[in-house]
């Protein structure tokens, strides 16, 4: 622990924090836009400098060690005249599109633009780049909205370690790019998405978001991925009751970041197909009496090729019935043919908790070593 | 009776058609049968007399220049009067002492580092080792390696490079560095435009730079060296990767250098030309394989530099220094120079003087004695208007600052810097508002982009200087300029950002009626702003 001051407050600060670090921790905001707390810093936005006592131009709090004695001022005259005229720069290069923009309302830009009173440039507008990049099938590329804070560079090659994206060029030219300019699925790209989560602006979006409304029209509900049985902490954005976009937040599992089928393969949560109820065959509810009519003769394999309804060969009954049924059906064979006449296929999709219970109650329960899963957890 | 005919064939006098000459000498040679050696070697300095022959006989030297193709034969038949030849024109003789001080560009120059350019075959270990090459090595080899970091600090060198940081400090800090793996890079980057200090270094003398290198590594405990030459700079690649492989077999280079026990050898790298990779980081993190953009310091590459290992960076010229402060002594090196800084400083004097070309000089002359005693002054009866210095992150300084001394301080108190050697004379036909906008045409370019008011600030700055050369800026454009120009050069990360501004506000300071001449009259001065005509 290092103790300095900042804003004429005492603060502690913990072995290797910034000062940004140490600010942020006692509750004193700093102005940023390249920094993200997950990733190494980045120096390039410079609206998080600071005054140094001792130090004769200001400082990037982001990539300043927090040291013993430190005498620190976050804002000042100077200060705030530097960081108005530095995003003042910044929205010469930047559509304000804010009334049409999928980002607004958790826009970082909008957020500073906002507090700095910043309805326009005052500066020439010339936007680098309006490059529109919508090749593949989960996040759009909009280069005009891009400040270029390389977070989404970051967050690629150090959590995710796929490098797929690098800026290319040099000064107004520069833009982050693929290689050759390929497009991203001729890339490393994983579409893990997780550029998309920690862009600040609009110019990385879920190609499912778009036009499904905005920051305030969303709900965020935070749960468990349903996915696989790592238990990724996910937080799920819905918009009457559909979901929108899926982030992580911070969660213990897996800290902030997804993997692809978290981020954008939960279409199944809402799919028409998806089976919500227990489902029990037709001829066997029949001979259990649970429905008057008898199943078609013949519904196996239909000469046109189509496969039948889950409607036509199933019919929709309560949990209890269908887990009686089960158990019923599960003990007579065991009673019959012995344990090892059955066995266990877990999933992967499940939780671990899920699947530490369906190995129980096949190994303790029934009786029998074979129990697998996909997975082999 | 020994004879030898020298031909500079650096980059510049290739340019000339040095090449040509050189071919045409060795022609000549065999066709008169004179019992002379022809021999290429690097560039004197005196590029406005190039191509440059030298003649030497028995000690006895003569220069001239320039010596185009068909000036060949002619020049060796009147030189040593064959078929009772006339002598050659008297407005081809450039000097005629060995020292070459009977010409004026030459007079007040002080060779240190520049000593072996033009003189001796860059090819040739053993020419360098007859120049007393490798002397300042074994001494510094008998030394400990507190003493030769010692020795720096006392000849007061300064990194020649732009900062002027001094490099015997830089040398303690990698030096003390718990981590026993340290790397040591000559910066030979060399992208201001017109600057060809270090190019003509290495070209001329390589071997110099490399000792310069070893010594540095004895003092640090440097493992391996790299250099780190642009690309477009074929020839001085060639030189130093010819010297490195001779050091390596004449046992300057590798394990147990001269039976010390130092390890050391050294690696070129090229760049790929762009300017910002001669900034420090950015420089080491293209040797790493990485973009070349500059990142935060600290940490100082002295603390953590290439793959996280402390890392020494210095420029060619300061390398080059180094040998003579050995030899020479500290003391005898910081006399040389001022109270602040020792040693010499090579400039690239180019621009609307009479005698152009690399010159090296004290530090601490006058900025009139460099353009006026060594330069010759204007050219064709034009008047001085300015002098920029420090390439595009220097300025602009006029007539009445001509007295300032050339050292790091007293050009930093101008507004201006010392930069790593440019120095551009202008008349009175160029126009200072057209001037601003070119150097901050090349930063603007030559930005990494990573921050803010690096890549978007000189772009806006740029913006509005077009617009006053085109006739169409107002008073308020001159205050926004410097409004803006405050806020990149506080805020931006790297060098480039902070000094991207320079010329633009010392213009802004020294030659303010111009702009007003531009916005109020719609009137450029010098008559070179095409829509103000
Ligand atoms: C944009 C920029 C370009 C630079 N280019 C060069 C260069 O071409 N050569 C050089 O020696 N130093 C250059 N420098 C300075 C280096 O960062 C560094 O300070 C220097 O190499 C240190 O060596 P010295 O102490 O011997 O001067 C540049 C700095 C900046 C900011
Ligand atoms: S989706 Fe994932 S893998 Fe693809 S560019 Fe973004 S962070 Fe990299
Ligand atoms: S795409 Fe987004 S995250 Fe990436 S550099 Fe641009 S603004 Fe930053
Ligand atoms: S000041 Fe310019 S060159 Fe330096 S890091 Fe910033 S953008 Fe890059
Ligand atoms: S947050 Fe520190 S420079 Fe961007």
């Amino acid at each position: 622990m290092v103790a300095l001051t900042i804003d004429g407050r005492k603060v502690e600060a913990g072995a290797g924090s910034t000062v940004l670090d140490a600010a942020l921790a006692a509750g004193i905001e700093i102005p940023r836009l390249c920094h993200h707390p997950e990733l190494t810093a980045w120096g390039g936005c410079r609206l998080c400098l600071v005054e140094v006592e001792g130090q004769q131009a200001p400082v990037p709090s982001c990539g300043l060690a927090a040291a013993a004695g430190m005498v620190v001022i976050t804002h000042s005259e100077q200060l705030e005249a530097h960081r108005r005229e530095v995003l003042d720069l910044l929205l010469s290069d930047h559509p304000l599109n804010c009334v049409i923009c999928e980002k607004a309302g958790a826009c970082d830009l909008q957020r500073y633009a906002y507090e700095f009173g910043l309805s326009e440039s005052s500066h020439e507008k010339e936007i680098a780049r309006k490059l529109y990049q919508d090749e593949n099938a989960f996040l759009v590329r909009d280069h005009q909205y891009c400040i270029l804070c390389t977070r989404c560079v970051r967050v690629c090659e150090e959590i995710v370690g796929a490098s797929a994206i690098e800026v290319a060029q040099r000064g107004f030219e520069a833009f982050v790019a693929t290689p050759f300019d390929a497009p991203l699925v001729e890339t490393p790209c994983t579409f893990c998405g997780n550029c998309v989560q920690v862009c600040p602006t609009a110019a990385l979006v879920p190609v499912d978001r778009i036009g499904k409304g905005r920051e305030w029209d969303l709900t965020r509900t935070r749960t468990v991925c349903p996915y696989c049985g790592t238990g990724c902490g996910i937080e799920v954005a819905t918009r009457g009751g559909e979901i929108v976009s899926v982030s992580g937040y911070g969660a213990p599992a897996n800290g902030e970041f997804l993997c692809t089928k978290g981020r954008f393969g939960l279409g199944f949560v809402g799919h028409p197909d998806r089976l919500r109820r227990p489902l029990i065959r037709r001829d066997l509810a029949y001979s259990l009496g649970l429905i008057d009519t008898p199943p078609p003769a013949a519904l196996g394999r239909s000469p046109l090729g189509r496969s039948p309804a889950a409607g036509e060969t199933h019919v929709e009954v309560d949990w209890e019935i269908a887990l009686d049924l089960v158990a019923d059906r599960l003990a007579a064979v065991v009673k019959e043919s012995g344990p090892d006449a059955f066995a266990g296929i877990g999933s992967a999709l499940c939780t671990n908790e899920d699947n530490y219970i369906f190995q129980k109650l096949v190994r303790g329960v029934i009786g029998t070593n074979n129990v697998d899963l996909c997975a082999r957890v | 009776m020994r004879s030898t005919v020298k031909v500079g064939t650096s980059t510049c006098g290739l340019a000339t058609g040095a090449e040509a000459t050189f071919r045409a000498l060795q022609e000549a040679v065999s066709e008169t049968g004179l019992a002379v050696s022809t021999q290429r070697t690097g560039c004197l300095g005196a590029c406005h007399r190039e191509p440059l022959v030298e003649i030497v006989v028995d000690g006895a030297h003569v220069l001239y220049g320039p010596v185009t193709a068909d000036r060949a034969r002619p020049l060796l038949e009147g030189h040593f009067t064959l078929h009772g030849a006339p002598p050659p024109p008297e407005d081809w003789v450039v000097s005629r002492t060995p020292d070459r001080r009977d010409y004026a560009f030459f007079a007040p120059q002080v060779k240190v580092t520049t000593a072996n350019c033009g003189v001796i075959d860059p090819l040739s270990l053993e020419d360098y080792l007859a120049a007393g090459g490798y002397e300042g090595l074994r001494r510094a080899l008998a030394m400990s390696p507190e003493a030769v970091v010692a020795a720096v600090t006392d000849g007061r060198l300064r990194g020649r490079g732009g900062a002027g940081y001094p490099t015997g400090l830089k040398w303690k800090i990698c030096r003390s560095q718990p981590d026993p793996l340290k790397y040591l890079v000559c910066n030979a980057d060399e992208g201001d435009p017109g600057a060809f200090m270090d190019r003509t270094l290495i070209e001329g003398d390589p071997h110099r730079v490399l000792e310069g290198m070893i010594i540095a590594a004895h003092g640090i405990g440097a493992r391996w060296g790299y250099a780190y030459v642009r690309a477009e700079y074929p020839l001085a690649v060639k030189h130093l990767e010819a010297a490195i492989a001779q050091a390596r077999d004449a046992g300057y280079l590798g394990t147990d250098i001269l039976g010390s026990g130092l390890d050391f050898d050294v690696i070129v790298k090229e760049g790929a030309g762009a300017f910002v990779c001669g900034e420090e980081t950015a420089l080491m993190h293209s040797i790493e394989g990485r973009r070349g953009t500059p990142r935060m310091r600290p940490p100082y590459p002295a603390a953590s530099g290439l793959w996280g290992h402390p890392t020494n960076i210095n420029n060619v010229e300061s390398y080059a220094s180094v040998p003579s402060i050995m030899t020479g002594g500290a003391e005898w090196f910081s006399s040389l120079g001022t109270s602040e800084s020792g040693g010499t400083k090579t400039f690239a004097l180019a621009g609307a003087i009479q005698r152009t070309g690399l010159v090296e000089v004290p530090i601490g002359v006058s900025l009139r004695q460099v353009i006026f005693d060594v330069g010759g002054g204007i050219r064709d009866g034009h008047s001085f208007k300015a002098v920029q210095i420090g390439g595009p992150s220097g300025g602009c300084l006029p007539e009445c600052l001509l007295d300032t001394p050339v050292d790091y301080g007293p050009l930093r108190a101008t507004g201006a810097i010392m930069g790593s050697g440019g120095m551009v004379v202008v008349d009175d036909t160029t126009c200072m508002v057209d001037l601003a906008r070119y150097f901050l045409s090349f930063t603007q370019d030559e930005s990494c982009g990573k921050c803010i008011p690096c890549r978007i600030g000189t772009r806006k700055m740029l913006g509005i200087l077009t617009k006053i050369t085109r006739g169409e800026g107002d008073t308020a454009d001159l205050d926004r300029l410097q409004q803006v120009a405050h806020t990149i050069h506080t805020t931006s990360l790297c060098g480039l950002g902070q000094t991207a501004p320079n010329p633009v506000l010392t213009t802004l300071r020294y030659f303010r009626d111009e702009y007003a001449a531009h916005i109020h009259d719609r009137h450029c001065p010098a008559g070179t702003c095409t829509a103000l005509r």
